[in-house]
């Protein structure tokens, strides 16, 4: 039986930066375009956590996560542990990180192939790929960098796009890179690197991934290449003789050069388009190269589609550099630490979002109690996870917490089937919040202890779409 | 309950600092002036008090949560003190502590001190201590407080300005009242225009961070008359307590505090109050925001569930009113040091119920109420005081 995607999804951050506003900022030549940037409360670890939550209900049935990201928020720290806790997967999923290179989520991806081929992959591995970039201020990076996730479930069954090959090549040329002690990227971005760095790779992989599927440029419907600049791909295409129309769009002009996101973005971009029988080759670059060939099948009916949402807002300048100063570490005030012993013994209620369910009234609840808030009956109460979902019961715009961009709208929401709680908004135009609007729960990060990244869940508008 | 506190118990000193900005106070000189005022007026030497209670959130910085901060700044040694804290109602639980001893007999006279340097902390507002660092993080006093009030707004259609009218009338009592923090009146457009602390309150439907102290002496009512001869009585004291997470509690309709309506029914039942409004001739509420005054309307049986603001816009809480709300400026406008609040209002009422208010005087009192509120609306103690 055939191996390959079972199920895709993306996660953009929902506010663009538009060049100009960088260039006007620094004094320099306008530049075309936005770039996509994670809120002063997200991270890679919470647009990967976003990304696998909508992949879920398309594979429930998954035995491994796979984390790719050069930007993960911990040295030594599972992002993919937290991702799988944060969506309520039990200790028997197995959890791998991989990162140090911008193809670290095609790397991941062709691991995961080889877990399912060789049966250890289970019933499935999702592999999710996050940057959240940080590049230098003023520096050509700033203009293109952009942020986002995507997450692709690899399997044996219902598989939306199977493997036809796969090739990959490694190659220490010195282009892109990041010290342990460096908070930004340093580059020898230049026409050699673009020549002797990606070009030649890309070309180098994509035509031994054809040579092993047997097939000519001619055949390719939609060729997924990620790109530096949202301009090199175009002359790799070139090269291969892969006409530039059935080029996927780099999404570089509005969503940014998004790291080891972008080519299991533009995958997920290319399947939200596809049609059965279609051949897709991805490649990815990065001290070497990765490159896959599949093929589209009938089962890609089956998934809700377009998953890649165009829903945005607008970022300023002045604002954006709130969020920098806040990830350099600039922040007003510190949190409590929380020691290991309290989030053990919490961990199902505040990392997974677990209730306590009462037989005697029927009142799912929250927080887990030992005696239900209704009815007072202390028998036979069962823990249970709650809805992601609900609605606003009430709310407030404060402007005294001393948080980095004001309001903090503060909100108690009615979870679907039962469950109150007190949160957070975010991603939230304050004008748009009122009593009874749709609200989901995504984690996002919390003010940070003296040593520690604080994950919590917060209240998000609900939108049109499916984002 | 068996047992009445009614005239079994008599309030026949009271003191009370100057609330504001204290800086040149310490902790510990605020508790010596407003306990040796409380003494001067009792006409008792410190010495005769028997035992103490101290109602406070936030003891002198670096001397421990517990009772020595009286005990040192008063070198009131060798008899029993316990620290008291329940809340923003912790003044008057410390009160009700003290009077349920005197009226157990096992005490004659006692002192209730209330006391907060907020100033001396580093923080803005009251800050929250021993917070969990997820669970609830972002969560103000004024936001705690706002959540409800927009709640209250949605359901029954209430507009800002009726808060705005509540800001009015204390602001302009508590410009009557040399001890207030915020001496100064203001206008219904100045409130609401003033900056957004917490949708929907502004600056002006915030009470300010205040440092202050109050004390009272509390008597046997036997021996009041040895005392003075117009000692105030203990007519009633009822608190109750309820979830302090009200945002957990689907039960919870955020619409007003359930925990004031029980205090109340238990003190007018021990009062032997039928008609509230008739019978009670002011009241010093808890005003930490201005809806908190109007929701207590309606939780202290003053008016329906929901119609509360009309007791505002009609004027019948105003000085001149017929049931005369914070005439001392309530803690909008006089100031709310959390633990001295409580003891600040009994030494308010008594004030009136002798006639010592001057400008702010509300003619004829002869019975008046105390209403604290804590924490979410979690605890409420209400307090009943009459002339015998």
């Amino acid at each position: 039986m055939a191996i390959g995607i079972t199920a895709y999804s993306a996660y953009i951050p929902r506010r663009r930066l538009g060049r100009a506003k960088i260039a006007a900022a620094w004094g320099s030549r306008a530049v075309p375009g936005s770039k996509a940037v994670v809120n002063f409360d997200e991270d890679a670890l919470t647009m990967a956590q976003a990304a696998v939550w909508r992949l879920l209900p398309a594979a429930p049935e998954i035995d491994r996560i796979y984390f790719a990201s050069t930007t993960a928020p911990f040295w030594q720290r599972s992002s993919a542990s937290l991702v799988a806790a944060h969506c309520d997967l039990p200790a028997e999923v197995a959890t791998a990180d991989f990162g140090g290179t911008l193809r670290c989520g095609t790397s991941a991806l062709g691991a995961a192939l080889d877990a399912v081929a060789a049966g250890s992959g289970g019933r499935g591995v999702v592999v999710v790929a996050s940057d959240a970039r940080a590049p230098r201020p003023e520096s050509p990076e700033e203009m293109i960098f952009g942020d986002a996730a995507a997450a692709v479930a690899v399997g044996r069954e219902r598989v939306v796009a199977e493997v036809v090959a796969v090739a990959s090549r490694s190659d220490d040329f010195l282009d892109e890179w990041r010290r342990d002690s460096d908070a930004h990227v340093h580059s020898f971005a230049s026409k050699f690197s673009l020549a002797r760095g990606y070009h030649a790779n890309v070309v180098a992989v994509a035509g031994r991934v054809m040579e092993a599927a047997g097939i000519g440029a001619g055949e390719i419907s939609r060729a997924v290449l990620a790109s530096p600049d949202g301009a090199a791909h175009l002359a790799a295409a070139s090269a291969l003789g892969i006409p530039a129309e059935r080029v996927e769009d780099t999404r570089a002009g509005d969503i940014g050069v998004t790291g080891s996101a972008m080519p299991l973005l533009l995958l997920a971009q290319a399947l939200d388009r596809a049609a059965s029988g279609d051949l897709i080759l991805v490649v990815a670059y990065g001290e070497g190269a990765d490159g896959l060939l599949l093929r589209v099948t009938s089962e890609i009916a089956r998934l809700p589609r377009p998953c890649v949402s165009a829903e945005a807002s607008v970022l300023e300048y002045p604002t954006y550099e709130i969020y920098r100063k806040l990830r350099s570490g600039d922040h007003a005030g510190e949190a409590a630490e929380v020691s290991n012993v309290l989030w053990e013994r919490e961990e199902t209620q505040n990392v997974r979002l677990h209730g306590t369910f009462c037989p005697g009234c029927g009142t799912l609840q929250f927080p887990i109690t030992r005696v239900c808030v209704k009815c007072r009956n202390a028998e036979g109460l069962l823990e249970k996870p709650l809805a992601r979902t609900g609605r606003l019961f009430t709310y407030t715009k404060d402007y005294l917490y001393d948080a980095p961009v004001q309001p903090t709208i503060m909100a108690i929401v009615d979870l679907d089937g039962g469950g109150r709680l007190l949160c957070q908004m975010t991603d939230a135009d304050e004008q748009e919040v009122e009593i009874g609007m749709e609200v989901e729960l995504v984690l996002r990060r919390m003010r940070p202890g003296p040593s520690m990244h604080h994950y919590y869940w917060k209240g998000r508008p609900v939108r049109g779409g499916s984002q | 309950m068996n047992e009445s506190l009614k005239d079994q118990v008599a309030v026949i000193g009271v003191g009370c600092t100057k609330f504001g900005d204290n800086f040149d106070q310490s902790y510990e000189d605020m508790v010596v002036e407003a306990s040796f005022a409380a003494f001067a007026d009792a006409g008792i030497a410190p010495d005769r008090v028997e035992a103490a209670w101290l109602g406070t959130f936030s003891p002198y910085a670096g001397r421990g949560k517990a009772s020595v901060s009286l005990a040192d700044a008063l070198r009131l040694y060798d008899r029993p003190i316990t620290r008291v804290e329940n809340f923003c109602a912790t003044g008057t639980d410390a009160f009700r502590n003290a009077a349920m001893a005197v009226a157990a007999g096992v005490y004659e006279v006692v002192l209730v001190v209330g006391a907060e340097k907020l100033k001396d902390r580093p923080i803005r507002g009251l800050g929250r201590e021993g917070a969990h660092p997820w669970v609830g993080e972002g969560l103000t006093a004024p936001g705690m407080m706002a959540m409800l009030a927009n709640r209250y707004m949605h359901q029954f259609g209430m507009g800002r300005e009726m808060l705005a009218k509540v800001a009015v009338k204390n602001h302009r009592n508590g410009a009557r009242n040399p001890k207030a923090h915020l001496q100064m009146e203001v206008g219904e457009e100045q409130v609401l225009r003033a900056p957004v602390i917490a949708w929907p309150y502004t600056l002006f439907d915030c009470c300010p961070t205040t440092d202050g102290a109050a004390a009272a002496v509390l008597c046997r009512a036997s021996l009041a008359r040895q005392f003075r001869p117009d000692p105030v009585m203990v007519k009633g004291i009822g608190l109750a307590v309820k979830t302090g997470r009200p945002w957990n509690d689907p039960c919870h309709e955020y619409i007003g505090f359930p925990a004031t309506t029980q205090a109340a029914h238990a003190a007018y039942r021990m009062a032997g109050i039928q008609d509230p409004v008739r019978e009670i001739d002011l009241a010093e509420v808890h005003d930490c925001f201005t809806w908190t005054e109007i929701s207590t309307y309606e939780d202290l049986g003053f008016a329906n569930k929901g119609e509360g603001w009309h007791f505002i816009d009609e004027g019948r809480s105003a000085l001149d009113g017929d049931l005369p709300v914070n005439p001392s400026g309530g803690l909008k406008s006089f100031g709310h040091p959390i633990g001295a609040t409580g003891v600040r209002m009994i030494y308010e009422v008594v004030s009136q119920l002798r006639g010592e208010c001057g400008a702010r005087q509300v003619p004829n009192a002869r019975q008046g109420l105390v209403h604290n509120l804590g924490g979410p609306g979690a605890v409420s103690c209400v307090v009943v005081l009459g002339l015998q």
